[in-house]
C-alpha cells in the first residue's frame, strides 16, 4: 500500500469536519473521494499533504508516518498535489509556475518541463502568459503539470473538473488517466461523482465527514443509493458549486 | 462616462509608456545599466544643494528634510518592502524594528559607550532576532489576522518603552552619541565624515551609503531562490507549501530582513538626532510607510522608493499652507488610488496578480477584485 490513511479526525475549532475517516490506496491505482458540499473531501485531502494538522489518527505514505511532517516535506517524499480551486500563481507565467512545481527537487527538469508541455500543448502555447489571465480550463492544466513536475508517486487532485465545461472536464480526465497510464497514482476527489467513477478504480464516498461506502467504481455506478445521491438519480444534478 | 474614457485612455497610455521603458532596461547592456545606477548614486549625493533648496524646501532646511523624513522614509520603506510586498505579510507594526533600533543605539552608547558602528552591527543583529521573536508566534496567521496582531506588537514595543523607567520612560534617552568623525576629510567645502550638531549633510551621505548597500542585498535577495519562494507566499500561501517551500521559514526570513533594515535606519538616526523618546514611533508612522510602499507601487523597489519620497516631501513642501497641507497630502493619496490604484510604479508581476484577483497583496487581497479584472476570474476565485 502506498498511501494510507488511519482514522483520522480533522478540527475547525471545535467542530469536527473529519469524524474518523480512513482510505488506502495502493500503487498504480486511480481512487476518488466523492460526496456533496461539506462532506470533508478537501478537508481529507489538506489533511494528507499537510495544510491541515489532524487531531487524531494518522498518515502513512510509503510505509513511513507523516502525520507530523510538515506540508513542504512532504512534496520531497513523494505527494504532489494540485490544489482546490487551481491555485496557480497568477503573477508568474506559465513557464515559471512550472519551474515553482520543481522547487523542491534540484538538477535537471527539462524532463518533466518537456513532459508537461507534450501532456498539455495549450500549456506550451502559453508559455510566456500571466497564469492569472489564463481562461480556467488552461489554469486547471497549468495546476495539474506544475503538481507533476516534482515527480510525485501520488498526485493528489482537489476537484479539476470544479467550473469548466464538459468538453474540457472530458479532456483533463483523459489526461489524468494518461498520466496514471505512466505510472503516477491517483488521489482525485470530485463532486462531479459521474465522471470520477468512469475514471477511478476504487471510489469512497463521503457525507458529512465520514465514509458511507467504499468499493470498486464500477460497483458503486450501479449502486441505487450512490445514484439517487450522487448521479442525479430522481434528486437531480448536485450544484456544481465548490464545498465552504 | 466621456471622463471615464479619457481616464482610461491615460492609464492605457502611460502603462505602454512604461513597459516600453522596461523592455528597453530589461534588454540594456550591463555597462549601461551601470552608468544609470552610477549616475543616480551622484544624483542622490548633489541632492542637498543650496539651488534646489528653495524649490524643494522653502520652509525648512533642504538638507535636514533630506535626510529625515524623506531618507529615513525610503529606507524603512525599502524594508517594508520586503515584507509586504514581495512576501505579502502586512505588517502594520513596522515601526517596532525603528525603535529597538533607535533604542539599540540609546542605550549601547549612553550606557556601554559603545562606538556607533559597532551598535550598527549589534543592532542590526538584535532587530533581526525581534523579528524572528515577533515573527514566530504571529506567523502562524494570515491576511487581517497578522496585521491586527502585528499592529498589537507594534504599540506593545512603543508602550512598554514609555512605561519603562530604566530606559528613560516617557522621557526616553538623551545625549545619544555621534557617529565618531574624521576631521579634516573635505570635499567641496563639505566636511563629509564630521558627523556633528550643525551640519546634516554627512548624516545624509551616510544614508546614502546605507539605502545603496540595502537596495543592492535586496536586490540579490529578489532574484534568488529566496525571492521565487516569497512571490509564490504572496501569491498563493497554500499552492506554495504543496509546492515544496518551507513556508514559514521563509515568511520568517522575510520578517527578519525587514526588521533589520529598520533597525539599521533607527540606528542611524538615533545617532543623528541624540535623542529619542517613545512617541518618536508612533504607529502613524507604520501606516505613513505602508501608505508609500503601497502606494509607489509595492514589490517594486523603485516604485516604492518614489513613493516613499513623495509621501515624506509633499507634508514638507507644503509646510507653509499649514493645517491645510494634511488636506492636500490626503487628497493626493485618493488621486493617486484613482488613477494608479495598483502604485505609481507597480511591477509586472504585481499588476498580473491584481488581474488574476488576488488583489496584489498576497493574502490579504485575496478574492479581492482588482480594477481591470475581469467577471469570470472573480467567479472562479470566489470559491
Amino acid at each position: 500500500m502506498l498511501l494510507e490513511v488511519k482514522d483520522i479526525h480533522v478540527h475547525y475549532g471545535k467542530i469536527e469536519a473529519i469524524k474518523g475517516i480512513s482510505v488506502e490506496v495502493n500503487e498504480g491505482e486511480i481512487v476518488t473521494l466523492i460526496g456533496a458540499n461539506g462532506a470533508g473531501k478537501t478537508t481529507t485531502l489538506k489533511t494528507i499533504s499537510g495544510l491541515r494538522p489532524l487531531t487524531s489518527g494518522s498518515v502513512i505514505f510509503d510505509g513511513q508516518d507523516i502525520s507530523k511532517m510538515p506540508g513542504h516535506k512532504r512534496v520531497e517524499a513523494g505527494l504532489g498535489q494540485a490544489p482546490e480551486g487551481r491555485g496557480i500563481f497568477p503573477g508568474m507565467t506559465v513557464h515559471d509556475n512550472l519551474l515553482m512545481g520543481a522547487y523542491a527537487r534540484s538538477g535537471d527538469v527539462s524532463a518533466e518541463l518537456t513532459q508537461a508541455y507534450e501532456l498539455f500543448p495549450r500549456l506550451a502555447e502559453r508559455r510566456t502568459q500571466f497564469a492569472g489571465t489564463m481562461s480556467g480550463g488552461e489554469q486547471q492544466m497549468l495546476a495539474i503539470g506544475r503538481a507533476l513536475m516534482a515527480k510525485p508517486k501520488v498526485l493528489l487532485l482537489d476537484e479539476p473538473s470544479m467550473g469548466l465545461a464538459p468538453l474540457l472536464v472530458k479532456q483533463i480526465f483523459e489526461i489524468i488517466e494518461e498520466i496514471n497510464r505512466r505510472g503516477t497514482t491517483v488521489l482525485l476527489v470530485e463532486q462531479n461523482a459521474q465522471q470520477a467513477l468512469q475514471l477511478a478504480h476504487r471510489a469512497y464516498v463521503l457525507e458529512t465527514g465520514s465514509i458511507v461506502k467504499s468499493a470498486d467504481a464500477s460497483a458503486l455506478l450501479d449502486d441505487p443509493a450512490v445514484r439517487a445521491a450522487y448521479l442525479g438519480g430522481d434528486l437531480g444534478e448536485p450544484s456544481p458549486n465548490g464545498q465552504h | 462616462m466621456n471622463q471615464m474614457n479619457a481616464l482610461s485612455r491615460f492609464r492605457s497610455s502611460w502603462s505602454h509608456f512604461s513597459d516600453g521603458v522596461r523592455d528597453r532596461w530589461a534588454a540594456a547592456p550591463g555597462w549601461q545599466r551601470w552608468a544609470v545606477y552610477i549616475l543616480l548614486i551622484i544624483g542622490a549625493l548633489l541632492l542637498p544643494s543650496e539651488s534646489l533648496a528653495p524649490i524643494m524646501s522653502p520652509y525648512s532646511d533642504w538638507a535636514s528634510v533630506l535626510f529625515f523624513p524623506i531618507g529615513t522614509f525610503v529606507v524603512l520603506a525599502i524594508g517594508l518592502n520586503v515584507v509586504v510586498g514581495q512576501a505579502g505579510l502586512l505588517d502594520l507594526g513596522f515601526v517596532a524594528f525603528y525603535a529597538v533600533g533607535g533604542y539599540a543605539m540609546g542605550l549601547l552608547g549612553t550606557r556601554l559607550g559603545w562606538n556607533f558602528w559597532e551598535i550598527l552591527v549589534v543592532g542590526i543583529l538584535i532587530c533581526a532576532l525581534s523579528g524572528v521573536v515577533l515573527g514566530a508566534p504571529t506567523l502562524r496567521l494570515r491576511g487581517d489576522y497578522l496585521a491586527i496582531v502585528t499592529l498589537g506588537f507594534g504599540e506593545i514595543i512603543r508602550i512598554t518603552a514609555r512605561n519603562t523607567d530604566e530606559i528613560g520612560g516617557p522621557n526616553g534617552i538623551r545625549g545619544i552619541p555621534h557617529p565618531p568623525s574624521i576631521e579634516g576629510f573635505e570635499l567641496f567645502g563639505i566636511q563629509v565624515f564630521k558627523y556633528g550638531v550643525l551640519d546634516p549633510r554627512p548624516y545624509y551621505y551616510m544614508l546614502v551609503a546605507l539605502a545603496v548597500i540595502v537596495i543592492i542585498l535586496v536586490k540579490r535577495w529578489e532574484k534568488s531562490r529566496v525571492g521565487r519562494a516569497w512571490a509564490a507566499i504572496r501569491e498563493d500561501e497554500d499552492a506554495a507549501e504543496v509546492m515544496g517551500v518551507p513556508t514559514f521559514r521563509f515568511k520568517m526570513l522575510a520578517f527578519a530582513i525587514g526588521a533589520s533594515i529598520g533597525g539599521a535606519m533607527g540606528v542611524v538616526w538615533a545617532a543623528k538626532v541624540i535623542s529619542i523618546n517613545p512617541n518618536d514611533f508612533l504607529f502613524l508612522l507604520s501606516a505613513t510607510i505602508l501608505a508609500a510602499v503601497v502606494m509607489g507601487g509595492a514589490g517594486n523597489l523603485p516604485g516604492v522608493m518614489l513613493g516613499a519620497f513623495i509621501v515624506a516631501w509633499l507634508p514638507e513642501r507644503f509646510r507653509g499652507l499649514q493645517e491645510y497641507r494634511m488636506l492636500i497630502f490626503g487628497a493626493v493619496l485618493v488621486a493617486l488610488m484613482i488613477f494608479k490604484p495598483e502604485g505609481l510604479l507597480p511591477s509586472r508581476q504585481r499588476k498580473a496578480e491584481l488581474k488574476g484577483g488576488t488583489g496584489g497583496m498576497g493574502s490579504l487581497g485575496a478574492d479581492v477584485p482588482g480594477p481591470e479584472t475581469k467577471a469570470d476570474v472573480i467567479e472562479g476565485a470566489d470559491k
